[in-house]
């Protein structure tokens, strides 16, 4: 499956899906005009890989972990909602057996971006790596 | 026609006020995003250690986008509405006001009640009741303003006033302390 590369606009984040390095980074400002026609084709690939992982695990047993990055300068209510989509999809891999790191990268200064963290990381029950820049 | 003497009282009332960004007209993505453009530079200055600019930007696209939650097509000013972002010493105003339904109140009304009387504790489970819900139209309006309530330690106000037997103007304010 091909890598998934969304370049950032001034309302909406930046999308690098990497299927070499298996690093998965959404990072920049997320207020989307139309935040459902923006997240539904991101959510739809990370759906869609979950059958070029199975068969990278069981033809080469090439189990390395993947990584999920959020850096995040801003996300408005809306897009917080499809940011919950992608972490279900994220639990339900961790349970199908992945291995899964999650980096939540913030602002030093933005104790708000770091709540969201804990907050996201809580709801779904899955361990974040905090990162502050 | 305006005066040359009614737009310095316009001055004068803004410099007292400390009022920062004062707005009213046609609101719709693009007007809203070269707004948040020039807002964002204008707080980039004040940027401090607490990272106050970053909350300030964060209630502003919240009470922004939540105007367009309450536009209806059957109001002819559905999209005419206004933005102040105000600072004093110890804490930023924002206020919107845009044109609602008198129809649209009463669940607008008893929805910002509710918020108002929330703890933090209790807003903050609210919050996530909401993200995992289905995604609808009310739903997603209700979560903006919880997340404005959670970002000013709920310090929000809001009132109606009625412009005709069909429509009000519905005025929103979030106040967001300067931790020094």
């Amino acid at each position: 499956m091909d890598s998934l590369i969304i370049e950032a606009t001034e309302d909406s984040p930046k999308i690098i899906f990497d299927t070499v390095s298996n690093r998965f980074i959404i990072s920049g400002e997320s207020r989307p005009e139309n935040a459902g026609k923006f997240y539904t084709p991101v959510i739809n690939w990370i759906v869609n890989y979950e059958e070029t992982l199975f068969s990278r695990k069981q033809e080469t047993k090439d189990d390395s972990a993947l990584v999920f990055i959020f850096k995040l300068d801003y996300f408005n209510s809306t897009s917080a909602k499809y940011i919950m989509d992608v972490l279900l999809i994220i639990k339900k891999f961790v349970d199908l057996g992945y291995k899964i790191n999650i980096e939540w990268h913030y602002d030093k200064r933005d104790d708000d971006m770091l709540d969201a963290g804990n907050e996201f990381s809580d709801t779904v029950d899955l361990k974040f790596d905090f990162i502050e820049y | 026609m305006t005066q040359v003497s009614t737009a310095f009282e316009v001055y004068q009332f803004m410099s007292e006020k400390n009022i920062l960004i004062a707005f009213t007209g046609y609101f719709d993505h693009l007007v809203t995003t070269s707004l948040l453009k020039n807002i964002k530079n204008k707080l980039s200055v004040i940027q401090s250690a607490t990272g106050i600019d970053k909350k300030v930007y964060n209630v502003l696209v919240e009470s922004i986008e939540n105007i367009s939650k309450y536009a209806s097509s059957r109001n002819p000013h559905q999209n005419i509405a206004m933005l102040l972002l105000c600072k004093s010493d110890d804490h930023f105003t924002v206020i919107t006001g845009n044109h609602i339904l008198n129809n649209d109140i009463p669940a607008l009304k008893e929805k910002l009640d509710k918020v108002a009387g929330l703890s933090l504790i209790e807003l903050k489970k609210m919050y996530r009741e909401q993200m995992l819900s289905k995604r609808t139209h009310e739903n997603s309006a209700g979560l903006g303003i919880i997340d404005i309530a959670i970002k000013s330690d709920n310090q929000i106000k809001y009132d109606f006033k009625q412009l005709t037997e069909l429509t009000s103007f519905y005025l929103f304010q979030t106040e967001i302390n300067i931790q020094k």
